[in-house]
């Protein structure tokens, strides 16, 4: 019996799915399970191209979600938008379970039908940088790459031959690579908001490598825990409480770090200089709208007030697209990078977006995407 | 529930932007990035954005009537049997494969496959591969100076990044564009007598213009004697998804440009056109000139993926599959070749097919393929040229009432595709001169009619009038236009 609160350590019961997974496959079983026993109808899981590609696809093949294993950190996309719509089970970022959870506030996701297993992060990677990395840092062909893992703070790159490398990810970054700088300055590393917090942190002695920790988050994350058990697809044991101890100690770190690289990457800019700041970033612009198209909380749709007042043929400074957006999107941004990635401009669009919303967020102690307890302070405001 | 997903590139120029076309049961498109693409990190332009508008799919037909792709290529092959007076033309809209395909229907009719960009004529043919040939995009960001002869914003987005990039780097950027670019470091106006002089490169330099279907080649030479002689770079940046591939396989010698293809139907040299993935309603800069210019023709035989103005003019369409549903590949201006993962052959196989009805050889996608793949890996080195002789270059000075209307080609304007740009630009003298109104509009009128604006102020030379988007009073590449006050 799985109740809300349960710490655990599992695994895949099928060898195959265990070895192949990057934990002993206890996500992908979850997913599995969820979708032959009829508690979903679809899965949204990535489907590999390569090693530094893959695609999100939404699926009700079974095969398809066991040949989804293996982690990507190298395929920074937010799978928010791919669950609206459907009764779905999807693995999530801490990000992606924040962007479901802001569209469950805005009725674009339906959250009761909607089951997150949700999977710690560090961070993720730009998948052009990490082959220039790999080249540059690791002298590793990227071609040759067959896995990747990030451990005790070290990134390792596993070849076909069998040989492991591992850098430092401080060294990684100081040479301008390693993580998306979003994911430097973010804080949630254990998926607390998901139904089910899995990841390898905390899993020691003979299961290192080979299982996951999970944590039950709420009462769907018992039902999904529960029916993939009931299915035979996975095992479970308690945790142990070193394993629960060191699991909060790597957050803890990874916590810290993140809160010193914010400081780092948000010098304060004088009040009176912050209007020409933000004017000069989104200076070169080409409106594309791909920053829109792309964010994983706007739920606009294409009547949206950020195009609505925005022309070409204006000529401000700064468009109303951009100060429409900065400001609505100060009570949903999650920081997840998705904008930056996608500007062919490179405006660094997520830093700005936190730049105007964290204090906003921190003046009303409210975090986006964590729970469904607070409604939006906009529209708390308005109320 | 199943959706299809394809890798494919954006046929939106030629920089070869990576992405995925994700198509549903019912058939609807959305875009979605790819960020593991070299050329452009999964980011897209505003004309990226919007492809599922452009990807709309075209219907087999013969004499205006629906049919089934066997039937038009039958059609098609009746209608080519003996025919005189033919020309043929394919712009690089489609993939490298089926271009060579296209290359052996000319074959068996004798004649060539005409890409419309009518420079590559009037410049020695030794000079045709450093046009043609792809510099890295990431040798922008290496160089130390670049000049830039087009407007990256508007016409290739895309490099506004490798831009900046350079900038961080330590570049100046120098910008003769026709309007003044934020990220430039100098926007000047120089003759091209002094560009030599004047612009300031050498060999860490690197130069970034255009060649398309209208460009002077008059500027091309210019532009090839100021790298010759300064030692610096020179990147020919390029409209159509497949231009590098269709000037590198194809062959460049007998060449006509689109206008010389018009004058051809125009004086009854040409009475049948057969194209492959080129409208010219939307090629040419008047649609409507060019529509009365195709009514001359005896036969027009379209082929093509997807649904464009054309297909009602013309006496047959062969509908062959949408691009990014396509097997095959697309050679970018950086010269990468870049596969499309869909394995339709349909295309290839009514083209083959119309081949071997002319009494041509037969192709198939894997023997084209290998074929092409085997040029490309054949290591290659550009001939040397030597200085071009160049005529000097005049703008005819506008007229007291009015301006030179020059069109900005750019992704919407090559596809005349709708966008959020039906305004033209003007500078401030020109509002003073004009009287226009905040919230007016501006009326220009030329021998080829009149229409009415809006517009937008920028820094622009004065009596220029920019558009992005085609007009109805446009007969060139500059318009001689009276303007009014609306």
């Amino acid at each position: 019996m799985v109740e809300v609160g349960d710490m655990l350590v599992g695994y895949a019961t099928d060898e195959n799915i265990r070895s192949r997974g990057a934990s002993g496959g206890l996500v992908t079983a979850v997913l599995a399970a969820a979708l032959e026993k009829g508690l979903v109808e679809n899965v949204v899981v990535m489907k590999h191209i390569n090693e530094f590609e893959a695609v999100p696809i939404i699926t009700d093949d079974v095969e398809e979600v066991l040949a989804s294993t293996g982690s990507l950190h190298s395929v920074p996309v937010n799978l928010a938008k791919y669950a609206m719509g459907r009764k779905v089970a999807m693995p999530a970022k801490p990000c992606d379970a924040q962007a479901v959870i802001e569209q469950g506030k805005r009725g674009m996701i339906d959250l009761d039908n909607t089951y997150v297993v949700g999977l710690n992060c560090g961070g993720s990677m730009h998948p052009v940088t990490t082959k220039k990395m790999l080249i540059e840092m690791y002298d590793i062909d990227p071609e040759d790459v067959v896995g990747e893992d990030i451990e005790k703070g070290k990134l390792i790159f596993k070849t076909k031959n069998g040989e492991e490398k591992a850098i430092a990810i401080d060294e990684l970054e100081e040479a301008g690579f390693g993580r998306r700088e979003s994911c430097r300055f973010c804080t949630l590393k254990i998926p607390v908001n998901a139904d089910l917090a899995c990841g390898n942190w905390g899993v020691i002695g003979d299961l290192a490598g080979s299982a996951t920790f999970c944590q039950v988050m709420n009462e769907k994350g018992a039902k999904l825990l529960g029916n993939a058990i009931d299915a035979g697809r996975i095992e479970v044991q308690p945790a142990s409480d070193k394993a629960i101890a060191i699991r909060a100690k790597v957050n803890s770190v990874m916590e810290d770090l993140g809160n010193t690289l914010e400081k780092e990457i948000f010098p304060d800019i004088p009040d009176e200089e912050r209007m020409q700041y933000y004017m000069e970033q989104m200076e070169d612009c080409i409106d594309c709208g791909a920053c829109k198209e792309v964010c994983p909380v706007c739920a606009c749709g294409d009547d949206a007030k950020c195009t609505m007042f925005h022309s070409l043929v204006d000529n401000y400074k700064m468009s109303m697209y951009h100060m429409v957006r900065l400001l609505h999107l100060s009570d949903s941004c999650i920081g997840c990078g998705q904008c930056s990635d996608v500007c062919p401009s490179d405006i660094p669009i997520t830093l700005l977006q936190s730049r105007f919303a964290i204090p906003s967020q921190r003046r009303r102690d409210y975090k986006p995407g964590m729970n469904l307890d607070t409604p939006p302070f906009f529209e708390v405001m308005l109320k | 529930m199943k959706e299809m997903i394809y890798q494919t590139v954006c046929p939106g120029c030629n920089i070869g932007c990576g992405l995925y076309v994700r198509e549903n049961e019912e058939g609807t498109l959305a875009v979605d990035f790819m960020k593991s693409s070299s050329a452009n990190l999964g980011k897209l332009c505003r004309f990226g954005m919007k492809l599922p508008y452009h990807y709309s799919k075209a219907t087999s037909m013969v004499d205006g009537k629906e049919a089934d792709i066997e039937t038009a290529v039958k059609a098609a092959s009746d209608k080519l049997k003996g025919a005189k007076n033919m020309a043929m033309l394919a712009v690089g809209a489609t993939t490298n494969e089926e271009h060579l395909a296209f290359t052996k229907i000319a074959d068996a009719l004798g004649i060539v496959v005409n890409t419309g960009i009518g420079a590559y004529e009037e410049i020695p043919s030794e000079c045709h591969s450093s046009i043609s040939q792809g510099i890295p995009l990431d040798d922008i960001e290496k160089a130390s100076r670049i000049a830039l002869f087009i407007d990256p914003y508007v016409q290739y987005p895309l490099l506004v990044r490798r831009l900046l990039a350079a900038k961080k780097n330590g570049a100046t950027i120098v910008s003769l564009a026709c309007q003044d670019l934020n990220l430039a470091d100098e926007n000047v106006s120089v003759n091209p007598a002094d560009y030599k002089t004047e612009l300031g490169l050498d060999d860490n330099s690197m130069i970034i213009t255009d060649v398309h279907p209208h460009t002077d080649p008059e500027q091309v030479k210019n532009l090839l004697n100021l790298a010759l002689m300064t030692g610096a770079k020179i990147m020919f940046m390029k409209p159509f998804v497949d231009s590098t591939g269709v000037h590198l396989f194809g062959k460049t010698a007998g060449q006509m440009g689109l206008q010389e293809i018009m004058d051809g139907i125009n004086d009854g040299s040409i009475k049948t056109l057969v194209t492959l993935n080129s409208d010219l309603l939307e090629l040419m800069p008047n649609t409507d000139e060019a529509a009365k210019t195709l009514e001359k023709l005896d036969n027009l035989i379209v082929m093509t993926s997807r649904d464009s103005p054309v297909n009602e003019m013309a006496n047959i369409v062969i509908a062959t599959e949408p691009l990014y549903a396509k097997a095959g590949s697309f050679m970018n201006v950086e010269g990468q070749v870049l596969n499309n993962s869909g394995e339709s052959t349909v295309g290839i196989d009514a083209m083959s097919t119309l081949s071997q009805n002319l009494g041509g050889e037969a192709s198939d996608f894997q023997t084209i393929h290998n074929k092409m793949m085997e040029s490309v890996l054949q290591k290659y080195t550009a001939p040397k040229y030597s200085e071009l002789e160049c005529k000097v270059m005049e703008t005819a000075a506008p007229s007291e009432d009015g301006g030179n209307l020059v069109s900005v080609y750019n992704p919407f304007m090559w596809c005349d595709q709708t966008d959020d740009n039906d305004f033209v630009i003007v500078n401030m003298t020109m509002v003073d001169k004009l009287g226009l109104r905040k919230g007016g509009m501006i009326s220009l009128t030329s021998d080829a009619g009149s229409v009415n604006m809006r517009y937008t102020v920028r820094d622009i030379p004065d009596g220029l009038i920019l558009t992005m988007k085609k007009l109805p009073v446009i007969t060139g590449n500059t318009t001689e236009v009276k303007a009014e006050a609306v």
